[in-house]
């Protein structure tokens, strides 16, 4: 460690050195002295690259006077909290003779840190001889304080936003799981009550309780059909009303076994809220067995069904030509009620008209008041 | 043969099969008892359930009947979770079905048991895409 008075005043002669090379009324030289960036020279052919020339602007920003300044290396600006790879990566280019810009935390006299954008240059002589370095500092500190309040401020939004959407995430799962759940249970038990009444009709001699049993269970199929379906698209809140027909015709027309009665369809899409489901199936349902019923008699018939949109309402229509026959009182009556009830839950009108042989049974219903509360 | 845990569908079951002129030669309610029914007869058709007593084990039974040869149908109320090959089933009915569905099912297994060709599934049935693949160029 060379003497720090000599090693001092060395430096203080290369700075009067460097200033007698510009006049007084240079005025690059006027600039440096006045601007209020804070700026230095450093001499690099010195012992510990000291600072050999600084401006009032740094003294200002470092609170060291230009005694306490020339001579030393700037490392005394260093503290404990500034970052040593920075210190490595300013120590690098120097030695490299290249350019840096960093940012990096520094001490003033009084111990107090501040945020130093800090640029340094080497100066070449004619011969490309590094003879200077040349470095200014710019104190961000208000900015930086900023730029953490922010960056605070936005890792904590996003830990609250990554904790909720875990938290709804988790409750979707647990959702998506009891919906599967119940789902399951129900399907089970409207099989084990279909079970109940096929068990009894396999057990029932009597023709009427028979016939009694087979329209309860038949009910109780249409209900199950619904709910097989609701679940099979993606939307789990709309259901299709003629997927619906076609699978209960089609089941229909290939189980009766009739070849005297012709089953034909005219079926599109048409999706309906789920809550309406059950009720339009039935009506579905109820149309097409009491079709079915009148045309069991010994001429047969044909049966036509319906089910699409049209200009805003959707339309459910069974036409049926046959030899009319009067059926069994009791079954006609259930069926015109659980039509009537069904229709009048999703508000839809029901007009029947009959033409000799033919008879038709429209089913209306406006589209539009899907969203209406139910 | 019925694999299918709960008992009253199982039993429900039998009736239709019967009904329909067959002979149900084995009832099984959990995995472990396929083994020692496969010992002892020879089931040309099973239904198979994909939730059984000891949890869903329905699709190891599955396999075990392809690996066997013997063809088979799912019955199961959420056919959705089925893997894409159908574990080597020819299809599936989805619970609860209807006796409509159910009986026309039955008459479409005993046509392909018989090897009957160019019949078209019931829409009950949903076929496993390979077997519908197979039974469309049949029918074209």
């Amino acid at each position: 460690m060379p003497d720090t008075k000599n090693s001092q005043s060395d430096a203080r002669r290369a700075g009067e050195r460097l200033e007698s090379a510009h006049v007084r009324e240079d005025p690059f030289a006027a600039a440096f002295k006045a601007t209020r960036m804070p700026m230095i020279v450093t001499d690099p052919n010195q012992d510990d690259n000291p600072i050999i020339f600084c401006n009032a602007a740094f003294e200002r920003l470092t609170g060291y006077s230009n005694d306490e300044l020339i001579g030393k290396n700037c490392r005394l600006l260093q503290g404990p909290d500034t970052n040593r790879g920075t210190v490595g990566r300013i120590r690098e280019a120097i030695s490299a003779g290249k350019d840096i810009s960093v940012d990096i935390l520094n001490y003033k006299k009084d111990g107090t840190t501040f945020w130093n954008a800090l640029f340094v240059s080497p100066v070449r002589d004619d011969d490309g001889d590094i003879i200077y370095f040349f470095a200014s500092q710019l104190d961000f500190t208000n900015i930086k304080s900023k730029e953490a309040e922010l960056a605070a401020a936005r890792h904590q939004a996003e830990a609250e936003v990554a904790e909720r959407s875990g938290d709804l995430q988790e409750s979707l799962a647990a959702r998506t799981l009891l919906v599967h759940e119940v789902d399951h249970r129900v399907k089970n038990n409207l099989a084990t009550m279909a079970s109940i009444v096929k068990m009894q009709v396999r057990l029932t001699e009597d023709e009427g309780q028979r016939h009694a049993l087979l329209s309860v269970l038949n009910r109780i199929e249409a209900i199950s059909t619904v709910q097989r379906k609701l679940f099979t698209t993606n939307d789990v809140a709309r259901f299709d009303i003629g997927d619906f027909a076609r699978e209960l015709v089609t089941d229909l027309v290939e189980a009766i076994k009739r070849d005297d009665i012709r089953l034909t369809m005219d079926v599109s899409p048409v999706m309906v809220p789920a809550v309406k489901a059950t009720p339009l199936s039935l009506i579905v349902n109820e149309l097409v067995g009491d079709a079915v019923r009148r045309g069991l008699a010994d001429g047969g018939g044909e049966i036509h069904v319906v089910v699409r949109r049209l200009n805003g309402h959707f339309l459910i229509r069974v036409e049926d030509t046959s030899e009319p026959v009067e059926p069994d009182p009791v079954s006609a009556e259930l069926g015109r009620r659980m039509l009537e009830a069904s229709a009048s839950q999703v508000g839809a009108t029901i007009e029947k008209s009959r033409d000799g042989r033919r008879t038709i049974v429209d089913v209306t219903l406006l589209v539009e008041n899907k969203d209406t509360p139910h | 043969m019925i694999v299918e845990d709960e008992m009253l569908l199982a039993m429900e079951l039998e009736s239709e099969v019967e009904a329909a002129g067959h002979v149900v030669v084995g009832m099984a309610s959990s995995s472990v008892q396929i083994p020692d029914i496969l010992r002892d007869c020879a089931p040309q058709f099973a239904f198979v359930d994909i939730h059984l007593q000891d949890g869903p084990t329905g699709i190891d039974v599955g396999r075990m009947l392809a690996e066997k040869g013997i063809p088979y149908i799912f019955v199961s109320g959420n056919i959705k979770k089925l893997p894409p090959d159908f574990a080597g089933a020819l299809g599936a009915i989805e619970k609860p079905y209807t006796m409509n569905g159910m009986a026309n099912a039955l008459s479409y297994i005993d046509a392909v048991v018989r090897r009957e060709e160019g019949r078209l599934p019931p829409a009950s049935l949903v076929l496993a895409e390979d077997v519908a693949y197979r039974t469309r160029a049949a029918a074209e």
